[in-house]
């Protein structure tokens, strides 16, 4: 076969999304890659401009259809800084329980959505089958199950219900022990580690200068986290580590990625079981919320798949003046003809799934 | 009494109902109804007699293996569902009877067992009415007369497989001399037509598809014939019936049957991966790869034509269960309250299970992978296991004290 341009999207089962990715192969083995988003865009900033300050976190709920918690955080977190808010002690460990459940949702449903990218359609199920349990624990204060809408500006918008601290046990109890299961479905099976391992491959001097962040670049074992090196809430007074892996010495490849985030979801664990023994009473929203703000404020925080930011313009009114956003996927599907180039056809699937696109938030 | 001659039985009594009435035609209008005289006189000869068995036996083979489909299809559901923790298929007329409640505002004059349990099988039924009532779609830049003739090349050599393993010494619908030489040329046929339905398909997945359902089948063909070949060697013979009594025939310990998979475990691995990859299922199902290829040679093709190549991709896998029955599993051979045929269908069941379980239960390989493994270890070993067999058959002499294996060179 002669060299010839595959145009892979945007209805395609590998894209997880609404994007292109077209791909030069030469017989089986891709020799350029060309990325295309814009698909689903649908002018988040640009609307945000148009609406209260308040009212914009239905936006930002929207931004990630897996992780939609972890982006109004940040928009509040910005917008906090931009008034100049005091948020209560008892807020800030509910918003990291929360932001915690939904990393783990989100992982979840990567690992999910990966599983068929490699065949395995029964992985699929059961870790959608955990999901579950995860949006259910997310259901319980919030009241929805996929677009929260619970952290407000200057704290959350109720308190956590009774049991909630039990439930949450129970669930991590029985998660858990499927974890370990699941140890012997995929990371110790020798198919699995066949088609993800020594794939996708970059190092973390072509993280660095491409914008790969997250647990992405966690799998080069680059030991950046923006949780603990740019602390917001309360995550400086908690006991947890950062998870790194590593396929070499400084590179990642699929299954380091893969490893990070199930060791991530481990971790998410111990974070919210060391929230619920620290965790004082009180109120869980600020008194006095301005509607107003002046100046510019701009947040970065640790997203489930990066480094998420935020940059927030206000000109005194109730509206802000300019929102800007910048999303982890966006670099990194960008960046995808390095770490596509030279690997074969059928890799492009498990490569791509590694990286865990969300097209809601890269295209806004 | 073989099926043969069953068949031979009721042949008789159809050609005694039909000459009747061809020669009742034939008095119509002489000079033109002469024809139906001479299929009478045909029908009477032994030839003609012959041919109708030969239709009889074919039409219950054929009967038989689309019976057996329906219950693969239906098994790989449910198992597949209980491995996923779902229920699979169940309640197939549900929706249809809170009709009929809903129209006539009561309960319809046909009712079922409470829990519904067991009707989830008509789900074939429904996904067969839903194919056929969908359209054809041709493509319009498709080579059409490729385009139609793959999926006839494919599906017709897979049919043609059921009429050419036997249930049974009695239970068969042809009995060739090298029955297992033909069965694995009629499995050759198939890529073929998946090579033709690819190109022709004028797609980029499709062809990529075909290509590469021709590189794995080259590939894997050759360890798997290497595989059966030890058999052979210790049989003798192509021939299912033979092969099968050889194995009948040998005892091990305690007089216990030394079915082939024992002395030649090697040869039995090899041909069980091989055999996967020859049907083409997870985790070898790299021509359809759905996650990079879409649907990979049949991308294109919609309605009854693609119900038709899953349909055939089940009965090849039914035939490659069947054949690794007969050659390594003793065929229909087992204790005597259980007639060889149920024996049969039981082993091929066993296999066919396991093949479910592999399939929802490991990743898919990549191709390069494939080849690898086919090129690399698993030619070798085929070797290995050949090599074994033929120091088995020659040092036979000194190996009757424990193993009685029949003479055979």
């Amino acid at each position: 076969m002669a060299e010839m341009w595959i145009s892979m999207g945007p209805q395609h089962p590998m894209t997880h999304g609404l994007w292109t990715l077209k791909v030069k192969v030469d017989g089986e083995t891709i020799t350029d890659a060309d990325p295309e988003l814009g698909y689903l865009h649908r002018s988040v900033e640009k609307m945000g401009e148009r609406r209260k300050y308040f009212m914009n976190t239905t936006l930002t709920d929207r931004l990630c259809y897996a992780s939609s918690t972890t982006w109004t955080h940040n928009y509040v977190l910005t917008v906090e800084e931009l008034m100049n808010v005091e948020v209560p002690e008892r807020a800030k460990y509910i918003r990291t329980i929360m932001l915690e459940l939904q990393r783990l949702a989100s992982h979840l449903m990567w690992a999910g959505a990966y599983m068929p990218d490699l065949g395995h359609i029964t992985g699929a199920l059961y870790f959608w089958r955990d999901r579950e349990l995860f949006l259910n624990l997310l259901e319980v204060p919030s009241g929805s199950r996929l677009l929260y809408n619970y952290i407000r500006i200057g704290g959350v918008k109720r308190d956590l219900p009774d049991g909630f601290v039990e439930k949450t046990e129970r669930v991590f109890k029985l998660f858990e022990k499927r974890l370990d299961e699941y140890a012997d479905l995929f990371e110790n099976s020798k198919i699995f580690r066949m088609r993800t391992e020594d794939v996708g491959n970059f190092t973390a001097a072509q993280a660095q200068n491409l914008g790969i962040t997250g647990p992405n670049m966690r799998g080069c074992g680059t030991k950046f986290d923006l949780r603990k090196n740019d602390p917001y809430e309360i995550y400086e007074e908690i006991d947890w580590a950062i998870q790194t892996r590593e396929a070499g010495p400084g590179y990642s490849d699929c299954f380091s990625r893969y490893m990070v985030r199930i060791d991530e979801m481990k971790e998410s664990i111990r974070i919210i079981r060391d929230c619920f023994k620290k965790m004082p009473k009180g109120p869980t929203l600020a008194s006095a919320i301005p509607v107003r703000a002046q100046g510019e404020a701009f947040r970065r925080t640790e997203d489930s798949r990066g480094e998420a930011l935020m940059y927030v313009v206000g000109d005194g009114t109730d509206r802000p003046y300019r929102w800007k956003i910048k999303s982890p996927m966006f670099t990194t599907i960008s960046a995808c003809p390095h770490y596509l180039k030279g690997y074969k056809l059928a890799d492009i699937p498990a490569i791509m799934g590694s990286i865990d696109i969300c097209i809601g938030e890269t295209d806004k | 009494m073989t099926l043969f001659d069953a068949c031979r039985i009721m042949a008789e009594w159809t050609v005694k109902v039909l000459i009747p009435v061809f020669e009742f035609q034939e008095g119509l209008f002489p000079p033109f109804s002469n024809p139906a005289g001479w299929v009478a006189d045909w029908l009477a000869t032994e030839g003609g007699l012959d041919t109708m068995a030969w239709f009889y036996a074919v039409n219950i083979a054929f009967m038989i293996g689309m019976t057996n489909l329906i219950l693969v299809i239906h098994l790989e559901r449910k198992v597949a569902a209980r491995i996923q923790d779902r229920r699979g298929p169940m309640l197939s007329f549900r929706s249809l009877r809170e009709l009929g409640e809903d129209l006539s505002g009561q309960a319809p004059s046909w009712k079922f067992k409470k829990n519904y349990s067991g009707i989830g099988i008509l789900q074939n039924l429904a996904d067969g009415i839903k194919a056929i009532t969908k359209e054809l779609i041709v493509p319009a830049k498709a080579d059409k007369f490729l385009f139609t003739m793959g999926p006839i090349i494919f599906i017709s050599s897979s049919v043609f497989l059921l009429a050419l393993f036997p249930l049974s010494d009695r239970f068969a619908a042809s009995s060739a001399p090298a029955g297992l030489m033909v069965i694995m040329a009629a499995f050759s046929i198939a890529p073929i037509g998946v090579l033709t339905s690819g190109w022709a398909s004028n797609n980029k997945y499709s062809m990529i598809g075909g290509m590469r359902s021709a590189a794995q089948l080259m590939s894997y063909e050759i360890p798997l014939l290497l595989s059966m070949a030890g058999v052979f060697l210790l049989a003798g013979s192509f021939d299912p019936v033979v092969i099968v009594e050889q194995q009948q025939a040998s005892t091990w310990f305690f007089g216990l049957p030394m079915w082939n998979f024992i002395p030649q475990f090697i040869g039995f691995a090899v041909f069980m991966i091989c055999i996967l990859a020859e049907v083409e299922r997870v985790p070898f199902d790299l021509p359809e790869a759905e996650a990079e290829l879409v649907e990979g040679w049949t991308t294109e093709y919609s309605g009854i034509r693609y119900m038709l190549f899953l349909a055939a991709e089940y009965i090849r896998g039914f035939a490659g269960a069947a054949v690794a029955t007969i050659l390594f599993l003793g065929g229909w051979a087992g204790p005597w309250p259980v007639p060889p045929e149920i024996w049969f269908l039981l082993k091929v069941y066993l296999i066919l299970l396991f093949w479910i379980f592999i399939r929802w239960s490991v990743p898919r390989i990549r191709t390069d992978q494939i080849l690898v493994l086919g090129w690399k270890k698993l030619l070798p070993l085929s070797l290995i296991n050949l090599l074994i067999v033929i120091f088995m058959v020659e040092i036979y002499p000194y190996f009757t004290e424990i193993v009685n294996l029949p003479e055979v060179f």
